[in-house]
């Protein structure tokens, strides 16, 4: 009997562990590394610290063979928040994948959005790598978003999450546009309650995100079932056009006339058709695909 | 001929004039002030059930409504001042004396009302020594407990959190003293009899179901890889060198972390069923991934934890239940075991001395000690051998000619704690506390001269081969990393003590630091323990992200 949790939690891991154990073993090569020392003017003007690579890294890899090129969110300094330089990074890395057409560019997302002290720089750096990224897509190289690290993905950077050719999350990963605290201080803790840790990832989380069909795959905490996943949407795309648009929009309208009177993710799950939702939370992965099977809604 | 019987003959007039107010031994919520004004009387010894986890809250609040002019001058004997209630007593005047052992969260405030002169303190106990004076000189004239269902008979079903009320019914009841007794509900008949109804005097059924401190559940989120490492020091070092079988944990994250390396590191060195089989310790969520992978034959429990009953029930090979299939707790009886029936204490500490005693006392709190000076104590009545025991005894005897065994005691502390205080100092805070409070001795938590192991990050202190008291504080020093104590360390000699394996760095186990990650952990979540569980452990809704 084996019930040890993976070996290799994603949750866990920072940005350069996540990235060594997804792509292929030694193949990661960072481009503007903490050497470069490409530090945010504007935390240094604040007199705040800086991270040498401004809390993101940027590189090309092997998956299973196939070139890469990545973008990897470290939580760990401001929560992944985007600046201006951590917003260039993944912009320039954007635009080389324009130019050298690799397989796939995966980001690890992992961000509470803009970073407050950069403002106006940080929200520029979000419609920039936007810009990129739908570029990107049009010309038909694959973007894989990743989301499963502490701090969710929010924000900007939610959009972006949104904007990719595919979505893979795990169930501890969260997925919106406003954080949970700041819906909070918005609406009233009678709208949403932040430190009901419970409703938070039940709306937020990875397995509401995938039954809605925002996430294209839900795998495991574990990097390998991240690298497997991301292995197999390689091919996945969701062509850039009006058509893609349109059944965008109809999804939306639909979602909102079934499910906007809910007052919580467990009666969605229920109208969904799901047998017993309140189980939902506490499957395993395999165990929890089963259970959607069927009741998923289509999207990405 | 004098008269022999005048506390029975009390008991009858304390008995007649609590019957008026209801019908039998049941006495609704409402008449339960009047029931404590009618049946305690100024001066009396009374014990508040106020137990680790279980708390007679409601009888609390009663007493505390009581009227000052019919009820005061009382002197409480109780383990654990848990609740506001414990403390309004004294501040209304209604309770002046105090006989304890614990104080948790009431620790400062219970240090201040001491200063000011309006609690007198008898003595902090341990849990044995309160219990065992219930039945020497501090018998409660009253005792106010709290069961989870009664029957009209007074039969009690205290469900899994039995604790300290079978000590102190026991002593209260035979010593012709009055027991009432708060219970969730009353019912038909009781699903198992945990106090017998005759033993019982009152029975109020409570508005409110009794407080229960969900105190042993630690979120293995919160495991630092420094704690892996000393877990994993603790594994190969001392539970694997002495081959420790019979155990008591302590509550802690440093324990925590030894009980989720089970499943994991110390499965991979092949010690399964050669360490870790028999306990006296609560139900640990966190022990939950060593019991399903089979490191854990029995567990016997102080007390029960919160979000636990329905694994515990599932597991009664595992656990001491009843015939209803919850779990039976008892602190006296798991108490007595682990002094006597255990090799090894492990726990945490807060600073330690020179001389290795160890305390968890600060200037401004009064925090008392629970029950870890039991168990983390040489226990020199015990006459049986066991090889951990026996191993223990002959490092420590090393040339003695009457061979004798020694139990394991091992205390855990990072060389900083919060705040970058240092764990290891010169001079313990207890001492101050002592002069503050006017106490007779300073609160010592463990004393060095009980203390066998010292594990912090640096390495392993192994204080049964030091031969003198230089050695002691040299091989203490040696692992006190960069705290003033450990900076004043004579490198040649610590070396000396390093090749001798006084000290054991983490390389003298044969472990690489770089293992010491959180991927080692059985569980990385609170989620991690239900799945280990399969579904049974129910987790406080504090302790959930689903």
């Amino acid at each position: 009997m084996t019930r040890r949790p993976a070996r290799h939690s994603y949750y866990e891991a920072n940005a350069r562990q996540r990235l060594r154990a997804l792509l292929d073993p030694g193949s990661l090569r960072e481009f503007l590394g903490p050497e470069a020392r490409a530090t945010s003017p504007h935390l240094e003007s604040l007199d705040l610290p800086v991270a040498f690579d401004d809390g993101v890294v940027v590189g090309s890899g092997g998956l299973g063979g196939h070139a890469v090129l990545v973008a990897a969110q470290e939580g760990g300094f401001l929560g992944g928040a985007v600046g201006e330089v951590h917003g260039a990074k993944i912009t320039g890395l954007l635009e080389r994948a324009l130019a050298e057409r690799p397989r796939a560019v995966l980001l690890l997302l992992e961000s509470g959005g803009v970073r407050l002290h950069e403002a106006n720089a940080g929200l520029i750096a979000i419609a920039e790598i936007l810009r990129a990224l739908l570029a990107l897509r049009a010309a038909g190289v694959a973007s894989v978003g990743l989301i499963g690290g502490v701090y969710g993905c929010f924000g900007g950077m939610g959009i972006v999450a949104c904007c990719c050719d595919a979505l893979i999350m795990s169930e501890p990963g969260r997925l919106g546009l406003s954080g949970p605290e700041v819906i909070e201080t918005e609406m009233g803790v009678e709208e949403f309650d932040a430190r009901d840790r419970a409703l938070v990832w039940r709306t937020l989380g990875g397995k509401h995100r995938y039954l809605l069909g925002e996430a294209t795959r839900l795998v495991a905490d574990d990097v390998a079932a991240f690298r497997g996943a991301a292995l197999e949407l390689l091919e996945h795309r969701r062509p850039l056009a009006l058509e893609t648009l349109a059944a965008e929009h109809a999804r939306l309208e639909e979602r909102l006339e079934r499910y906007g009177d809910c007052r919580d993710a467990g009666e969605i799950w229920a109208r969904l058709g799901i047998a017993q939702p309140q189980r939902l939370p506490l499957l395993d992965e395999d165990e929890f695909l089963a259970a959607a099977a069927g009741a998923r809604r289509g999207g990405t | 001929m004098g008269q022999w019987d005048k506390l029975a003959s009390n008991r009858r007039a304390r008995l007649a004039r609590g019957r008026a107010l209801g019908r039998g031994k049941c006495v609704s919520a409402e008449q339960a002030t009047a029931l404590l004004e009618a049946v305690i009387e100024p001066g009396d010894r009374v014990c508040i059930e106020g137990d680790n986890q279980k708390q007679a809250d409601f009888l609390a609040r009663c007493l505390v409504a009581v009227d000052v002019s019919r009820v005061h001058g009382l002197h409480m004997v109780q383990s654990v001042l848990a609740l506001p209630e414990h403390l309004e007593v004294f501040e209304r005047g209604i309770a002046r004396r105090l006989d304890f052992s614990f104080s948790g969260p009431q620790g400062a405030r219970l240090a201040r009302l001491v200063q000011e002169g309006r609690i007198e303190i008898g003595a902090i106990h341990t849990y044995l020594e309160l219990f065992g004076r219930y039945f020497i000189d501090l018998t409660p004239r009253v005792a106010l407990v709290a069961a989870t269902s009664a029957d009209r008979d007074g039969n009690l079903y205290t469900g899994p959190n039995t604790e300290d009320t079978p000590a102190i019914v026991e002593a209260t009841a035979f010593k012709s003293g009055v027991v009432v007794a708060q219970v969730n509900e009353l019912v038909e008949r009781v699903p198992r009899v945990d106090i017998p109804g005759d033993w019982v005097d009152f029975v109020v059924p409570s508005p409110a179901p009794h407080y229960l401190e969900p105190l042993f559940t630690r979120d293995p989120a919160h495991i630092s890889e420094i704690q892996v490492l000393m877990a994993m020091m603790v594994i190969r070092g001392i539970y694997a060198e002495y081959g420790v079988n019979r155990l008591n944990h302590g509550i802690g994250f440093d324990t925590a972390a030894v009980e989720l390396l089970l499943p994991t590191y110390a499965e991979d060195l092949g010690l399964k069923g050669r360490i870790g089989r028999h306990w006296a310790m609560n139900p640990h969520p966190t022990i939950i991934p060593a019991i399903e992978s089979g490191f854990v034959e029995s567990i016997h429990c102080f007390g029960s934890e919160l979000g636990m009953e329905a694994y515990v029930a599932a597991r009664p090979d595992v656990f001491f239940t009843g015939p209803d299939g919850s779990l039976r707790s008892n602190r006296a009886f798991c108490q007595a075991a682990g002094h006597y029936a255990c090799d090894l204490f492990i726990g945490s500490t807060l600073q330690i001395d020179l001389e290795g005693n160890s305390s968890t006392a600060t200037l401004d709190r009064i925090t008392g000690f629970g029950g870890a000076p039991n168990m983390g104590a040489d226990a020199r009545g015990r006459r049986h051998a066991s090889p951990a025991w026996l191993r223990a005894g002959e490092e420590a005897r090393a040339g003695a000619a009457m061979p004798r065994g020694r139990k394991l005691v091992v205390q855990m502390a990072e060389t900083f704690r919060e705040h970058m205080q240092p764990a290891f100092v010169a001079r313990l805070d207890a001492w101050q506390l002592m002069e503050r409070i006017g106490a007779a001795l300073p609160p010592v938590m463990i004393y060095g001269d009980d203390v066998t192991h010292i594990v912090t990050e640096e390495g392993i202190a192994n204080l049964l081969r030091c031969r003198n008291d230089e050695e002691r504080a040299e091989a203490i020093r040696g692992v006190a990393g960069f705290t003033p104590v450990g900076r004043a360390r004579s490198r040649a000699a610590v070396e000396n003590l390093r090749d001798r394996g006084v000290i054991r760095r983490p390389e003298d186990l044969g472990i690489d630091k770089r293992d010491a990650t959180r991927d080692l952990l059985a569980a990385r979540s609170m989620k991690d323990l239900v799945r280990w569980s399969g579904g049974l452990y129910d987790p406080p809704k504090r302790f959930r992200n689903w």
